[in-house]
């Protein structure tokens, strides 16, 4: 079911994005997804899963490079096509959409630097992968530092105390890798490649941080046990572990000098992505419980006949609507201003993934007992909305960080 | 001081290095298809460059919408040229500011090599302190 655009200035290119995705979602991502929900993580990955049949048919359609440049072959979209996609992609699954979306991170980091070594290696191999052999991760989080590590410009971040547990040295011309990094590294059992955030400068704390891109095919590096989890069990999370890793000195392209708003940047973009995903994720639940309410019959009426249904219904088509329209601007603004407003990005994923669990939860209310089946998805929405309200940062540490950035600015 | 003691000598050194990339015969013709303006807002001392897709170059203010604008200073602009100032340690330190569709920004990097190129031996024509 299409919702009504508000956006009256919606390109022909917008629309059509829009319908494609949105097609490919539903009969391609929510059919395998529903299918990968039962499967243990390891059959998941397994070779000749689902999963990689769903990876390369979005490889295929070129995707992996949303965030990409045209200059290099990517899709090139405008913001608001990044939101468009993102949003419709996780109307099929939220799951698979991370997953995409997070392989793309190498090559994204490459592109803010953008030279030669950085766009022959790296960003070119990867746009012209149409088979996903090349898959990237967003390795931050520790087994010691969750949503922390994510919090910069607050004082903790600037402590000596507290730093990575992973660290980067430098001899010679090249940088030694040793520890790990947590089970939450979304494709981290996967993927050939990682933006790496690593520490450098302890003096610093965990501002005195890298980010390196590292080829994840290599002796001293090795992966732990897929993560077993209640909601978005399409998407392979799970712990990398570096042992003196080797790292080329040339692709560790943020040091300490500039990683606090490097940070910044990335938690800006990431969470400004969070905000279109589940708001997918809420469109879904509820266009499948408007279809089960004008279905099932209960007490001599259409569901949607009764009142109280109704009022339900429009509650769950406010936040939807809310949604689109806060992180639709905030990810346009993001992606449009540097130095970014975090704040905004911050205030789209907490709200958009905060409805989106009341919205699941409401429409599996309306399902009644089916909601609590498997033969209906709205339970597995309702599991991956709740993954929603932790990961990126849980939202309670990321509204004390976008707090400190709104007193900061007001100051 | 200033690196440009002036907005004219500023206008004279950075006009000649964005004359010098719009005719460059590979950056120029993917610049004019990117369809984009590009306005400097330049501080110490102040002026604004724009880079149209005709292709031209204007120094001085334009009635233009620009698609993305940088606003940095005259130092930190003569720095970025010399490739003395790296992109990500200039947004780190608020030394540039960009606005504009960040794809957009991204796609113009690649297209400013031969402007880094060019950059130290116009700056030394110029008597402009490298190094």
């Amino acid at each position: 079911m299409a919702y009504t655009e508000l956006n009256l200035e919606l390109s022909d290119e917008h629309e059509a994005l829009k319908e494609n995705v949105h097609k490919f979602a539903v009969e391609v991502l929510r059919p395998a997804s529903l299918d990968l929900d039962r499967m243990s993580p390891e059959e998941v990955i397994a070779e000749g899963s689902i999963y990689w049949d769903c990876m390369k048919k979005m490889y295929a359609n070129g995707y992996h490079t949303a965030l990409i440049p045209d200059e290099y072959g990517g899709l090139g979209l405008d913001p608001l096509g990044v939101h468009i996609v993102f949003e419709e992609m996780s109307y099929g699954s939220v799951g698979l959409t991370v997953s995409l979306g997070v392989c793309c991170f190498s090559a994204f980091f490459a592109s803010l630097i953008a030279e030669d070594h950085l766009i022959d290696n790296i960003i070119l191999p990867f746009v012209n992968c149409k088979d996903a052999s090349i898959m990237s991760c967003w390795a931050i989080t520790e087994p010691e530092h969750g949503a922390d590590i994510l919090m910069p410009f607050t004082s903790f971040f600037n402590d000596p105390k507290i730093t990575q547990q992973l660290r980067a040295e430098k001899k010679g011309d090249q940088w030694i890798i040793n520890g790990q990094k947590a089970a939450w590294v979304s494709n981290g059992p996967i993927a050939t490649h990682a933006a790496l955030f690593v520490g450098i400068d302890k003096s610093q704390g965990m501002a005195g941080g890298g980010i390196c891109l590292i080829d994840l095919d290599q002796p001293g590096v090795s992966r732990g046990k897929p993560l077993d989890k209640m909601g978005q069990r399409d998407l392979p999370q799970g712990e990398i572990y570096f042992d003196d890793a080797v790292c080329p000195e040339e692709y560790m392209i943020i040091d300490p000098e500039s990683y606090e708003m490097f940070t910044d940047i990335t938690l800006a973009t990431a969470n400004g992505c969070m905000g279109a995903f589940f708001t997918g994720v809420a469109q879904a639940a509820y266009d499948l419980a408007l279809d089960y309410c004008r279905e099932r019959v209960q007490g001599g009426k259409l569901l949607y006949e009764h009142a109280t249904v109704q009022r339900t219904l429009f509650e769950m088509f406010m936040m939807i609507e809310t949604s689109r329209a806060y992180s639709r601007a905030a990810l346009q603004y993001n992606l449009s201003m540097n130095p970014p407003a975090t704040q905004y990005s911050i205030a789209s994923k907490v709200y958009c993934t905060e409805a989106a669990f009341k919205v699941t939860s409401m429409a599996l209310q309306l399902l009644g007992g089916n909601g609590l089946t498997k033969e209906y998805p709205i339970e597995k929405l309702f599991r991956d909305a709740r993954a929603g309200m932790i990961e990126d940062g849980s939202n309670d540490t990321l509204a004390l960080a976008a707090a400190n950035l709104i007193l900061k600015s007001e100051e | 001081m200033a690196v440009f003691e002036s907005t004219e000598k500023m206008y004279e050194v950075l006009g000649s290095l964005f004359e010098h990339l719009m005719n460059d015969p590979v950056a120029g013709p993917k610049f004019v298809a990117a369809n984009l303006i590009i306005k400097f807002t330049i501080t110490d001392p102040d002026g604004y460059i724009w880079l149209t897709d005709e292709p031209k170059v204007i120094c001085g203010d334009a009635d233009l919408k620009p698609t993305i604008e940088m606003i940095l200073s005259g130092d930190s602009c003569h720095r970025f040229w010399l490739k003395e100032l790296k992109l990500p340690v200039a947004l780190a330190k608020g030394l540039i500011k960009a606005k504009g569709p960040m794809p957009k920004v991204l796609k113009l990097l690649p297209l400013l090599k031969p402007a880094y190129e060019a950059y130290p031996d116009i700056a030394k024509k110029h008597n402009l302190p490298i190094g």
